[in-house]
């Protein structure tokens, strides 16, 4: 097949119109994913473990609840691992025997999500509704400068796997 | 020099821009009609079918002065609304104290927006039910692609839709843009992008809120707009409503030797195609159509009448609602996202399941996949649909029975869904029964 000069040219015409096109909605749609992102900390300092009281406490603007245990701390992300909203903390009547992983546990709280309702038990396996996965542990590690606890939101933990001070 | 003269001497090209209500000659006469865009803005004439009330439900009409109520209130609410987290909350609050008829004026624009939801939604609704998706007289239809159309304009509805209630920035703003957000993050592989580009962050703050403003204020009412033209121009292509497809078919079988008799006005050139309007396809034209104008204009006069009176009388005792600001610490119990979205809202809540030790998200599978199967059949429908030309633009046809029952089912079940998460659903999403009362919770600031 003979390819005429006049629609090769037309062609050639179109397609550089095109890529032109192209590449201008490129640069905008690629100027939309930012390059710098101002968000908030991930890895803060929540202060002296000696600080922290006994029992658990929840860091509002973290969505974390932190644990402590006399010399032993934990903390359970309060992000349901759902849809994003923040799971509520729920004391139980009376504690209750559940079996979480083929071991039988006795918890006496457990977490429950207003949005769709999904329900964790105090260690953050989920049991009921549907969240698919348990609420995440984050790593908390002391300070080397100054002995105060830090919150690492980014790094996740083994469940179970606490912090002895 | 009086003011006549002076509007006759506004020739461009040499003909005049404005036309007057005295010609002064048979050829003014004649030109002002044959030239004025608003006599051409619909055919010059109508069927009498396509003017009944109970074919159409003249749902479109309601849907297009719902649009227009939209666009006008909300073109004032943006002189007033300031799109930033810091301030966006206290103008809206303002709406509803502070600016003279604000309250009125939001409640009109909010009203609207539930209402077109609606009507888009019967709208299609009513195409489904009436087969007016289908070519009838075959020549030069295309109906199946304005029902694709259709089909996005009633998803760009309910992106407006959720863009729209995003920009008070109060409690349903921010956990409807969370929940939002990780269903399409959901998705697998791209969804961690997706959010991004939503977002324009990692975190729901100001790029998130300057987003969903631009998109409701100009990307999607354009988007709409032209859409909707589209639309419109479409159902003149092919051939009008689809319930004259049936008269035309009716006639045809007794149509008499030497083919269709044509009129003048298709020798204007206007259409190659067969438009009832244009070329006439109906014999004894004169009983079955009538002017357009004044007929078809009245009533649609009339329908936009109706739909302003409607909404401002409603708006005059349904106020827009505004919760508390925005709180990233605390998540309402319940969280409730509007009631035209509560059945996502339940379908993400109840299609997490595990099989073989694999969980399957409900994120995802109720908050995409069924959703994203629903509009790809949807669209599909036309080609899929294999009843009979014949049974063009009728009301719940025999052949069509078996596919009205699916529809009306997958419907039915969309509804009840909706009426589940509206009034059943209390604190932590529990079930209770509409008689049944909540529990009291002790409130967390």
């Amino acid at each position: 097949m003979k390819l005429l000069r006049r629609d090769f040219l037309n062609k050639l015409g179109l397609a550089s119109v095109a890529a032109l096109l192209a590449g201008h909605v490129f640069t905008w749609v690629r100027s939309l994913f930012p390059n710098v992102t101002y968000g908030q900390l991930r890895r803060v300092k929540i202060g002296h473990p000696h600080e922290i009281p006994e029992g658990i406490m929840f860091f509002n603007d973290l969505k974390l609840y932190v644990y402590r245990d006399r010399e032993t701390f934990h903390a359970i992300s309060a992000v349901c691992t759902h849809l994003g909203c923040t799971v509520n903390h729920t004391k139980l009547a009376r504690p209750k025997t559940v079996e979480i992983e083929g071991k039988s546990v006795v918890i006496d709280s457990e977490f429950h999500c207003p949005c769709h309702g999904s329900k964790f038990y105090g260690d953050g396996m989920n049991y009921e509704g549907p969240a698919p996965r348990p609420l995440e542990w984050v790593r908390l590690e002391i300070a080397p400068e100054d002995g105060k606890l830090v919150a690492d939101l980014d790094q996740r933990v083994e469940r179970n796997s606490k912090l002895t001070v | 020099m009086n003011a006549e003269t002076k509007v006759a001497n506004l020739k461009p090209n040499g003909r005049k821009i404005f036309w007057t209500f005295i010609p002064r000659s048979e050829k003014e006469a004649g030109e002002s009609i044959v030239r004025n865009l608003l006599f051409h803005w619909f055919p010059a004439k109508t069927t009498l079918r396509s003017l009944s009330w109970s074919y159409s439900l003249w749902l479109g009409t309601i849907t297009a002065g719902l649009f227009l109520i939209l666009t006008l209130t909300g073109a004032v609410l943006m002189f007033l609304y300031v799109p930033s987290v810091e301030r966006a909350y206290q103008t809206v609050k303002d709406f509803e104290y502070v600016v003279s008829f604000g309250a009125f004026i939001r409640a009109m624009h909010r009203n609207a927006a539930h209402l077109m939801v609606a009507v888009v939604f019967l709208h299609m609704v009513r195409v489904f039910l009436a087969g007016a998706y289908k070519n009838g007289i075959a020549t030069d239809q295309n109906r199946p692609l304005n029902w694709i159309i259709g089909v996005v304009l009633l998803l760009v509805t309910l992106f407006l839709s959720f863009t729209g209630y995003l920009l008070p920035w109060d409690q349903l703003a921010y956990w409807a843009v969370t929940v939002g957000t990780n269903i399409a993050k959901s998705i697998p592989l791209v969804g961690e992008e997706v959010r991004y580009f939503l977002l324009g962050a990692h975190e729901i703050d100001q790029n998130a809120l300057i987003r969903f403003y631009v998109l409701h204020c100009f990307f999607l009412p354009l988007v709409v707009l032209l859409l909707l033209s589209y639309h419109m121009w479409r159902v003149r292509k092919d051939g009008g409503l689809a319930c004259v497809d049936p008269l035309v078919l009716s006639q045809e079988k007794q149509k008499q030797e030497g083919g269709v008799k044509s009129k003048t006005y298709s020798l204007l050139g206007l259409t190659a195609g067969r438009t009832v309007q244009v070329e006439t396809t109906l014999r004894d034209e004169e009983q079955h159509t009538v002017n357009s104008v004044p007929v078809l204009t009245r009533r649609i006069a009339l329908v936009l009448l109706s739909t302003f009176v409607a909404v401002a009388v409603m708006s005059l005792f349904v106020g827009a609602p505004l919760e508390e600001a925005a709180n990233p610490n605390v998540t309402p119990n319940p969280a409730k996202a509007p009631w035209y979205f509560l059945w996502l809202q339940e379908l993400v809540s109840i299609t997490t399941f595990t099989v073989a030790g694999i969980t399957f998200d409900g994120s995802f599978i109720g908050g995409v996949l069924i959703p994203g199967v629903l509009v790809i059949v949807l669209l599909l429908w036309p080609y899929l649909d294999k009843s009979p030309a014949a049974a063009t633009g009728i009301w719940f046809d025999r052949t069509r029975t078996r596919q009205n029952i699916v529809f009306i089912a997958v419907c039915l079940m969309i509804i009840i869904l909706t009426v589940i998460g509206t009034f059943m659903r209390g604190p932590y999403w529990e079930f209770y029964w509409p008689w049944e009362s909540w529990p009291v919770l002790p409130k967390v600031y």
